[in-house]
């Protein structure tokens, strides 16, 4: 027996390799720079993730199977690994000052902070690109764990260690869900692979009640990931809990690759049994657009309500998918850059908001701030604007794009429903919009320092703080940090942008689709 | 047929030889020192009893995670010994430094952060 060394393609895998070492450069660069580290670890990771996307561009366009099929490499895949890795480059600056990776009286830890979210963004890109179901499942994970750290990341504050460990149950139970579903799959069609499932399923299967039952559990899955109603009771709770720099993150860059890999299962692994599955979708996606715009007219916490609006979007999102069309495709990729623009803005300013005014998160914090930040208020309003779907912003783009979809697919009723709730979501994107611009500013509060809660599961005597005092007292840090607003602006610019001119991104964004053409109608 | 087994029974017999023998030269040689906690049916190094306010060493449990998951990640060099003919293979070769470095990584990690650190 000799042994031939397989071929391996590392231009394809290129991004990925970069990934890793950056993962481990920004590990080992954390605890060798005991001063210097936050500046030090943001370089090497903003190094990181510029390299990445420099190498997802420099492949744009090549069509091939890596490392024996379990990855494919496409347009698809890299528009998923480009909108994760821009979500990671907005969010390193956001947590420059992040009290999660910085507590007073221990060490910084933003080593750690910045690697896990590299982590996660490694298992997106491969969760992209994808085309094996046992590495759908272990990137899944691999991007899962670091966000379940990262969301208890601040051990001091109770909400954030329960959003970790609610976001750790929960999508446990969703992976566990999902893996139940991949099994009956690979029982039902023999194969791990998305196109010799194709074939089988395709062959005769599409009936078949081990697949069927397949399909509903990895539908359930995925939809826990993607916060679909109603598997989404973990979402409001999650992102209010989480430090905002990493709900931001979560919000968006999870979303973007998970979907990418919903498309590609579904329309590519599962594509002859599409009767079966698109009504089932197109119900979950009605029930998510109802369920998250009413969700979030009573919340009060804007992070709570961009969790609810999040459920929505991935509702007008899942539209795409239901469509099984290379124009639902388009529409869904596209949707996902602008939702990635304008969501990051948003919490951007939320970032700041909650730092120098006593509310956190809270509307109060945000009225009057037209007249006092008008720096911040600007991101705000257009974030919120394109979210509601508003004219000559990329989300009125990206809803006309998706309702043209739908249209096209004959799935006109869901095509009114993106309307409908569209309208709903007027009500709360507005409230924000209003208390930015309308009311005057609320008194402000005391820092709340005095109250700190000690580290949950230690003894406050066994823990003393000494500088926290001090911290809290002084000015707050990162008011007027550029590493806050230039992201902002540059988003909320962006969001204007592609808004007034589409047609970069949905040039882009059909790319995205044309990789799928050959397995769709 | 029969003798299909034969390297069953080698490999009982050579257990049944070796552990007897390992257990029996630590009965004649090795130093007797009896205490309570040695004497538990399962030792593991804690009381196997324990009351409600017993404390134990926290450093304990660090070790033992970073040993299981360091133990765990180095099965998965086992694969290489079924090429073992590839021994020649540079392809190999790189293969497994690079998974060795990325483990070095790791237990630098560990290290600098202090995990290792007896306390």
């Amino acid at each position: 027996m000799t042994f031939h060394a397989p071929h391996i393609d590392y231009a394809g895998l290129s991004p990925v390799i970069a990934l890793t070492a950056g993962i481990c450069a920004v590990l080992v660069g954390g605890v060798f720079s005991a001063r210097r580290q936050r500046l030090v670890v943001s370089v090497l990771s903003l190094t990181t993730v510029a390299v990445a996307a420099g190498l997802c561009i420099w492949q744009w366009g090549e069509r091939e199977d890596l490392v024996a099929g379990a990855l494919r490499l496409d347009e698809l895949g890299l528009a998923g690994a480009l909108i994760a890795i821009l979500a990671a480059a907005v969010v390193i600056p956001l947590s420059w000052r992040e009290p999660a990776a910085e507590r007073p009286g221990s060490e910084p830890r933003h080593g750690e902070f910045q690697a896990l979210l590299l982590s996660s963004v490694l298992g997106m890109v491969l969760l992209a690109q994808a085309q094996n179901l046992v590495v759908l499942f272990v990137s899944l994970e691999l991007l899962s764990v670091p966000l379940y750290v990262l969301c208890g990341s601040a051990v001091r504050r109770t909400q954030s260690l329960e959003s970790g460990l609610k976001y750790l149950i929960v999508g446990s139970l969703g992976s566990a869900t999902l893996l139940y579903g991949l099994a009956f799959i690979y029982g039902g069609s023999g194969s791990t692979d998305f196109t010799t499932i194709r074939d089988a399923v395709g062959s005769g299967l599409t009936d078949d009640p081990l697949v069927l039952i397949g399909i509903a559990l990895a539908a359930t899955g995925l939809a826990f990931k993607i916060s679909i109603a109603p598997f989404h009771q973990w979402t409001p709770d999650v992102y209010e809990g989480a430090p905002t720099p990493v709900t931001a993150f979560m919000a968006v860059a999870t979303k973007a690759a998970a979907f990418c890999v919903f498309v590609r299962f579904f329309e590519v692994a599962l594509g002859p049994a599409v009767d079966n599955w698109q009504p089932a979708l197109a119900v979950l996606a009605a029930v998510s657009i109802v369920v998250g715009n009413i969700g979030a007219l009573g919340q009060s916490s804007l992070k709570r309500l961009l969790g609810y609006s999040g459920v929505a979007q991935a509702g007008y999102m899942l539209v795409g998918i239901v469509c099984a069309s290379a124009l639902g495709v388009n529409a869904l990729v596209f949707y996902l850059a602008a939702y990635t623009l304008m969501n990051l803005a948003a919490f951007a300013v939320i970032v700041v908001r909650e730092r120098e005014s006593g509310y956190g998160d809270g509307i109060k914090a945000f009225e009057g701030l037209g007249r006092d930040r008008p720096d911040l208020a600007w991101p705000l309003t257009i974030a919120m604007l394109a979210l509601a779907g508003l004219p000559a912003t990329a989300g009125f783009m990206g809803k006309l794009y998706l309702i043209e979809a739908a249209v096209d697919a004959d799935y006109t009723w869901l095509g009114v429903a993106i309307a409908i709730g569209t309208m709903i979501s007027l009500a709360y994107y507005l409230r924000v919009v209003a208390a930015v611009w309308m009311r005057p500013a609320a008194e402000p509060l005391a820092p709340e320092g005095a109250g700190m809660p000690a580290m949950a599961g230690g003894s406050p005597e066994a823990d003393p703080l000494p500088s926290l005092a001090a911290a809290t007292a002084a000015p707050r840090p990162g008011t007027r940090c550029l590493a806050i607003l230039v992201p902002a602006w540059l988003m909320a610019g962006a969001t204007i942008f592609f808004g007034v001119l589409p047609s970069p991104l949905v040039d882009w964004a059909s790319h995205a689709g044309g990789a799928l053409t050959p397995f769709l109608a | 047929m029969l003798h299909s087994y034969l390297p069953v029974i080698v490999f009982a017999g050579l257990g049944v030889i070796v552990g007897g023998t390992l257990a029996m030269v630590n009965g004649l040689i090795g130093p007797r020192r009896p205490s309570r906690a040695k004497d538990d049916p399962y030792e593991c190094g804690l009381p196997s009893e324990v009351t409600r306010t017993f404390r134990f060493g926290i450093s304990f449990y660090m070790i033992a995670m970073l040993f299981i998951l360091f133990d765990i990640e180095v099965v998965f060099l086992y694969p290489v010994g079924v090429i073992l003919r590839a021994a020649h293979s540079v392809f190999v070769l790189v293969e497994v430094i690079v998974f060795v470095v990325l483990l070095m990584v790791a237990l630098i990690y560990v290290w600098r952060r202090g995990a290792l650190d007896w306390r």
